[in-house]
Order: structure tokens, then sequence, then C-alpha cells
């Protein structure tokens, strides 16, 4: 077990750092937060005195061995577009963005599984077809493309909701649809998918000519034979809860992480970009963890293969 | 709980007062969607020279001297109400009396003085003699807490008012600005942005140079209440304002950075106004009759500048072969939807005494152009042609077009798109030419097409561009107070820079269109600048 854990942890930590370091090399080398940030008509001097002053007229490779540095002593660099720290800038953000991910996760989970349980359960009924139809609708089409019908019907049509912004609770309404209805159609598939996999297999049909119950059947064996593949997708969804909203939010004006990540991307505010990667990479690791530990917990077989 | 009966009267009769004011307002309040509020998150228009920063700044911030912006830009008095030249090289003001700063304090001769001192714009830098710009060094980071500049503002000071040395506090109420050299534009740049005046007293008391940017305390019309950076940024009404009473209670800007979004909100009736309108869209908006776009051309010309450097490019009539090239009406009619114009090189009517009426762009003239190519040694040779996606509106389009013009006269100019600006400078590669725009800051042309195409300008910085008696004429420009001489310099310039050895040639005047309900009695100024003092808001 504790050799399981160590080589996950490694592994985590090493997705960590690639990712950092990928972003680092590719955020310096397409573009010059002096000349984005300052204007392309800026002084020659303005633009030069920015850059000796946040160190970007340094090597790269110094640049790299100070930001690592200064990693280790828990401090993130600060934005060059007003100075604060870059962590402080995203923690204030991510209030916003888990005011939409979580209702949409919760959204996802309520309609995406009871959904692909019901279809598998009635394969090929005209019920089936038509959630099934209703979830390939809903991972396929883009969440801008949906995004914006749902305002030109909800907003500018029948005025019951707002387009955008932040100004209260029912500004949420419309952008945790966009994310959620996306998120249930996948989670409805997959669900579908294993279900079926799993309705399938031999110890059902024992179970089944054994006179149990169906439901008992369900709900005692399909269904947690079922949750592995269902709780890998889930975990993916987890580790997008922070930064999994970026097209919502941008759509709907949302002030979330996704936004700060996109006019940090723009302004190539390299502190704020890399901290928000820091994050997502170490919650997508953190949720990836979670998930293979989980496996061991919901499959008494893998136990015995991890330890 | 139960609320004992004296407190509950007591607590009454405090509220009623509060009331009675908040009904007796009731003046609207209105809310205005923009693509971004600000680039560098600060309202401090020395930071933030952006023309996104410029459309807030009128809202807040003033200047001694103001423009006519509802009508032909000409300047007039702003927060002073007077002034005078001592002589070529000083200029002398008087203030208004009784002008409140949003903090209740009354503007004074210090304040002006603050403004244009070293611990608010000019850093340690001196002034620009004979165009050469002194040295200065830099040395911190503004963070949190620091009350530090910023190194990058002395130099976007400098640019401004290369030449002042000082400003003298006479008495309360007067100051005088004393340049190092002549300047007969001294004037005009104090109508540009980054010429704001702010208290001292709320300069000095906020706890970092970050927190007085984040909330700047001038004299505009409203005050600020509330700035979330890339969020929004909420204004209340000065009712102490010098020029009347606000007709607005309070303006909400909110960043909505989806051009759909925002038209999408207008037509919900959730903004008032929404800026930043493509010209395609404007008929979608137009389609809805309670709705309108206003707006129009602004201090700002499209250009497409050339790398004389380049063997291609270096026989200027090959340079001139291709201004002679483009359509540009054509251009206008089809990407603009005809509501912007040609302008007469780079230069606006504003310039006033320096604006060179009888001045025409090379024009549209295929045979001339493929004659000038043929005659400048043009084979055929590939011309790159670096270009950002739409960074400038209808960039791309505008782009493909020109190829095509350029490829009926036979030149092959070849598209390459550039992600940033670093790589659209690039020189370690070659280039061609490029698109670029060029402002007028105030009404003089060392504003434009000095300070973008003379010796420290971008253009000859970034080694594009090299003309001797240009460069000179630049010089002349911004050091001589001989008014005729200026205007004749002036001349020789465009002349030079846009047929003799064409610099850059003009595309079309910028346009910007903001969309707004119909009800709305509201006049946009010909800048991205939106008014809403007293006298221009009526429902």
């Amino acid at each position: 077990m504790l050799r399981f854990l160590a080589i996950r942890f490694g592994r985590a930590a090493l997705t960590i750092v690639l990712v950092v370091t990928f972003a680092f090399v590719v955020l310096r080398l397409s573009g010059d937060p002096a000349i984005t940030i300052m204007s392309p008509e800026a002084p020659p001097e303005a633009l030069a005195a920015f850059r000796t002053a946040w160190g970007l007229d340094q090597p790269i490779w110094v640049q790299y061995l100070r930001y690592f540095g200064a990693i280790f002593q828990g401090e993130l660099g600060q934005s060059m577009r007003d100075g604060r720290p870059a962590l402080t800038l995203v923690i204030e953000r991510i209030p916003a963005t888990l005011a939409l991910t979580l209702p949409a996760f919760a959204m996802k989970i309520a309609l995406g599984i009871p959904a692909g349980v019901y279809a598998a359960l009635h394969r090929n009924s005209l019920t089936d077809r038509l959630v099934m139809a209703g979830a390939v609708a809903g991972f396929t089409v883009p969440s801008f493309v949906l995004g914006l019908i749902l305002v030109l019907v909800f907003a500018v049509k029948l005025g019951w909701l707002p387009s955008g912004g932040q100004e209260s609770w029912r500004s949420a309404i419309l952008p945790v649809i966009t994310m959620g209805l996306g998120g249930a159609g996948v989670l409805a598939r997959f669900t579908r998918s294993a279900m079926l996999e799993v309705l399938g297999q031999p110890f059902i049909r024992t179970a089944s000519a054994k006179g149990v119950p169906w439901g008992q059947v369900v709900r005692g064996h399909a269904l947690p034979n079922a949750a592995i593949p269902t709780i890998t997708i889930v975990g993916f969804m987890v580790g997008s809860l922070i930064a999994g909203a970026v097209v919502v939010e941008s759509v709907f004006s949302w002030p979330g992480v996704g936004r700060l990540l996109v006019v940090a991307v723009a302004n190539r505010d390299l502190a704020v970009v890399q901290c928000i990667l820091l994050l997502v990479a170490s919650t997508m690791v953190v949720s990836n963890l979670t998930v293979d530990l989980l496996y061991g917990v919901l499959d008494p077989r893998l136990r015995g293969r991890t330890s | 709980m139960l609320l004992p009966r004296r407190a509950a009267i007591a607590g009454s009769a405090l509220a009623l007062p509060r009331i009675a004011v908040a009904q007796a307002d009731q003046r609207p309040s209105i809310t205005i969607a923009v693509q971004r509020i600000a680039n560098t998150n600060t309202l401090d228009n020395l930071r933030e020279q952006s023309n996104v920063g410029e459309r807030t700044l009128l809202m807040f911030n003033e200047r001694l001297i103001d423009m006519d912006w509802r009508g032909n830009l000409a300047q007039k008095p702003g927060l002073a109400e007077s002034w005078r030249r001592v002589d070529d090289a000083t200029l002398e003001l008087t203030l208004r009396d009784n002008v409140r700063f949003h903090n209740g304090d009354v503007l004074t001769a210090e304040d002006v003085a603050y403004r244009f001192s070293p611990a608010l714009a000019f850093g340690d830098t001196r002034p620009v003699v004979d165009g050469k710009t002194l040295p200065h060094a830099f040395s911190a980071i503004v963070g949190q807490g620091s009350k530090k500049l910023p190194d990058e503002i002395p130099p976007v000071a400098r640019r401004l008012f290369p030449g002042l040395d000082r400003v003298e506090v006479i008495d309360r109420r007067t100051v005088r600005f004393v340049n190092a050299t002549p300047d007969v534009t001294l004037e005009g740049r104090l109508t540009a942005a980054g010429a704001e005046i702010v208290s001292r007293r709320a300069v000095e008391e906020a706890e970092s140079w970050l927190a007085y940017a984040r909330k700047p305390t001038g004299t505009g019309p409203y005050k600020i209440r509330e700035f979330r950076p890339d969020v929004s940024l909420t204004l209340e009404s000065h009712d102490d304002y010098w020029g009347g009473r606000p007709p607005l209670k309070s303006i909400r800007i909110v960043e909505v950075p989806e051009v759909s979004a925002r038209i999408n909100g207008l037509l919900a009736g959730e903004y008032h106004f929404a800026c930043d309108i493509p010209p395609d869209q404007i008929a979608v908006v137009e389609a809805n009759p309670a709705f309108e776009v206003v707006g129009g051309t602004i201090l700002n010309h499209r250009i497409t500048t050339y790398d004389n450097s380049n063997p291609v490019l270096r026989d200027p009539r090959v340079r001139l072969g291709l201004a002679h090239a483009i359509d540009r009406q054509a251009i206008i009619d089809g990407l603009w939807a005809g509501r912007t114009k040609v302008p007469p090189g780079m230069q606006w009517e504003f310039y006033d005494d320096m604006f060179v009426a009888d001045w025409r762009i090379p024009e549209y003239d295929p045979a001339k152009a493929r004659q000038l190519l043929r005659d400048g040694g043009y084979k055929g040779e590939p011309i790159p042609y670096r270009l950002l996606n739409n960074y400038y509106t209808n960039q791309v389009a505008t782009s493909q077009v020109l190829v095509e013009m350029w490829r009926q006269v036979g030149a092959d100019v070849q598209i390459s798109m550039k992600e940033n600006w670093v790589q659209i400078r690039d020189r370690n590669t070659v280039r061609g030419v490029r698109d670029w725009s060029a402002g007028a800051p105030f009404n003089d042309p060392v504003g434009a097409i000095v300070s973008n195409f003379g010796p420290n300008g971008a253009a000859q910085q970034a080694g594009e561009y090299r003309n001797a008696e240009f460069s000179q004429m630049c010089v002349l420009l911004e050091t001589s107070a001989d008014r005729p001489l200026r205007r004749k310099a002036f001349r020789r310039m465009l002349e030079i820079a846009e047929r003799e050895d064409p610099a850059y040639t003009i595309l079309h005047q910028n346009a910007t269109f903001t969309a707004k309900r119909r009800e709305i009695k509201w006049t946009a100024a010909p800048s991205f600048a939106m008014d809403f003092r007293p006298g221009n808001f009526a429902l």
C-alpha cells in the first residue's frame, strides 16, 4: 500500500512540475507582458523600465530558477497589472467560480446518473432513445452556443432572467444550467454504458435466477459495479471545479477564476496565469489521486493488487 | 428581541432625513457595458494610457484645459478659468475658484504642482532637450504597500511633457508651467490623458500608490464609489461639482467581454449603453426600434506601415505604389457600413492652424500603382504582411481586402498571422508591412506623427523608418515657437512620410460605436471618452 501511495504521490508531484514548467516556458516565449499591458504605443523607455522592474530582461533560465525558488518559499509572485500577490487575486475569485461550478456539479450528478441508469434499465425503448438523444445534444452543443441560446430565450425574449453579471442569485441560473446540462449528458452516457456492461454479466443473471428481486439486483449488484467508470468521470469533474467555467464565465460575464485566467493570459500577467495553472493542476491531481484510492474502496479486488 | 420604545423613536427620527433625501433625488442611475474597464487595473491615466481607460476618465477626472467634447474639440477652460503665455517656454494658468475634490478639499495650486511633480509623474527623469531624452534610472517594483511610482510612469509622463522643467506655485489660484525649451504645444498637452488633476491630500493619505490609483480623488462630476478590477466600476454623483449638479445619480460600468453578451444585455433591458459595437452589428441592434447606435470617427487613424530597410521596399516608389493601390472608400463601405471616412493624412481638423487643409493622401489609382511598382524595380518578390487577429476592429478582413487590392496591381503581399506585438516587431526575420494606428492625444502634430515616427518614436526605434530630413523636422516641430515655420515643417513632413519616402499609408479614420436606448438623449464625443456632465443626458 505504501509503495502504491508513494508512486501515486510521486506521479502527482511530477505532473504539477511539468504543467508549471510548460506554462512558464510557453508564456514567456509567446508574448511580452510589457507591450501587452503598456500598449504597443508606449515609449521604449517605459517598456524597458517595465521589463527591468519585473525581471523580464533576465535570461529565461534565471527567471525559471527564481520562480521555483520562490514557490518553495510559498511565494507565487505578484500580478504585473496591479502589483498584488497573484494568490490573493486568485483566491478572491474562487468563491464566485464555486458559486457556479458546485450547483452545476450537483445538477450533473442529479440529472446525469439517474438518466443513465434509467436509460440502461429500459434499453432500446423510446425513453432510452429520448434520454440518449438529450444526452448527446447536451454534451455536443458547445457551452457558448447553449449559453447564448438560453440568454436569447430567457433574458432577451422572455425577460425572466438576467443575461449576465453577478447581480443576484438569479444571475447564476443560466450559467449553472449551461454547465449542468453538458456535464449531465456526459455522465448519462457513461453511466448507461457502465450499467449495460454490468447488467450483461453472469452474476446479474445468477442473482435474478436465484429469485432476488430486480430492484435489489440493481441496487445491490449492478450500481456498485457500474460505479467505477462513473466515479472516474466524476473525479475529472471535481478536478475542474476551480477552472472549469472559463467559457461560461466569459459568456455570462461572471467574475470568477475562468475570467481571471482569460484576462491574465491575454495580458501575459505571468504570475497570475501560473498561479491558476498550479492550482488547477493540483486540484486535478488530488482529485485523480482520490479517485484512485476510491477504486480500492469500491472494488475489493483492487486492494490486493495495489498492496 | 424587544426594541425599547425610545430607541425605536430615535431610530425612526434618524432614518427620516435619509429617506427624504433619497426621495428627493429623482435622477436616474445607468449601467454601461464595456469590453474592458482598464488594461492595467488602475485608474491613473499616466499608467492607464489605453483607449478603454480614456472611456471613463471624463467621468471622475478633469484637466486644467478642457476640450469641447460635444463640438469641434476646441480648447476651453477646464479647471483653469484662464491662461496666458509669459514667454515661449512658460504658461501661467489661473484656477477656478471654489472647485471641490471628491473628498471635499478645495482645489489649489499646490494640488496642480503636485500632479506634475517627481513624486506623482516624473520620478527622476529630466526634461528632453533638443530631441534627446536625458538618462534616468529605475529600481523599484510597484507592490502592495509601496508609495513609489510604477517605473513605467515617468517615461510616459516625459513623452507627454518632454520639456517640462517645473510647475511653480505663484499663489493659491495661480500656477506657472516652466519648460526647459520653447514649447507652443503646452496648452494642448494639458488637454491630454495623463494631465488630470487629483487631490494632493488624497494621494498622500493613500496607503500605497496602488490604493490611490484604484480610487483617484479628482474633481469630475462623479466620484468613485467602488472599483472591482476586471468586473465593475461604480460612480456616484459628486453633488458639489463646480459645473452644476450631475444629471445621473450613479453610473455603473460593467465589464462584459463578449460583444454578443453586451448586445443581449442591452436588448434585455439590463444595460442602458453597450460600448464597442462592431460595425457589422449596428444593423442587428437597430433592427429593434427601441435602440440605436451612436458614435463615429475618433481621434485615431488606422494605418499600414512599411519597413523601409526591406530591400524590396527600399525604393520609395514601391511603397507609394502600394499606397495608390488601396481603394479606401471600398473598405469603408464594405466593412464599416460607411460610418467612417478617409482623412487627409495623419492630421485632424482640431489641429486648427496646424491643419493642412489642402493635403490629400495618395488616391486610389491602380494604373499609377502598377507604374510606380515597375519604376521602383519591383519584380514580384513576396512582401510579408504581419498582423494580429483583430487587435483592431475589422483588422483581418481589412488585411484580406488589402492583399487582394495589392494583387490586382501585381504586388505579392503575403499575410503572416502573429500572436503578439513582439512577433510583429521582430527584426530577426524579414519585415515588410504591418498594421498600426495613430492617435492624436492633443491638438498638435507632435502628438501623432512625431511621437510615432520621429527619432524617439516606435517606428524609428524599431528600425523600420529612417529619413534624416524628416527627423530634423520632428525636432523643429518639438522645439520651435515659430508658428509659420512649424506649419511649413509639418507640411513637409506629410510630403515626406506619405509620398516622397513613405513611412506609412493611411487606411481610414477609426471609429467607435455605442449602442443605447433610443429614449436616452445623449451625444457621443468624437473619442472613446463618454461625457455625462450636466447638459448631456436626458430621458
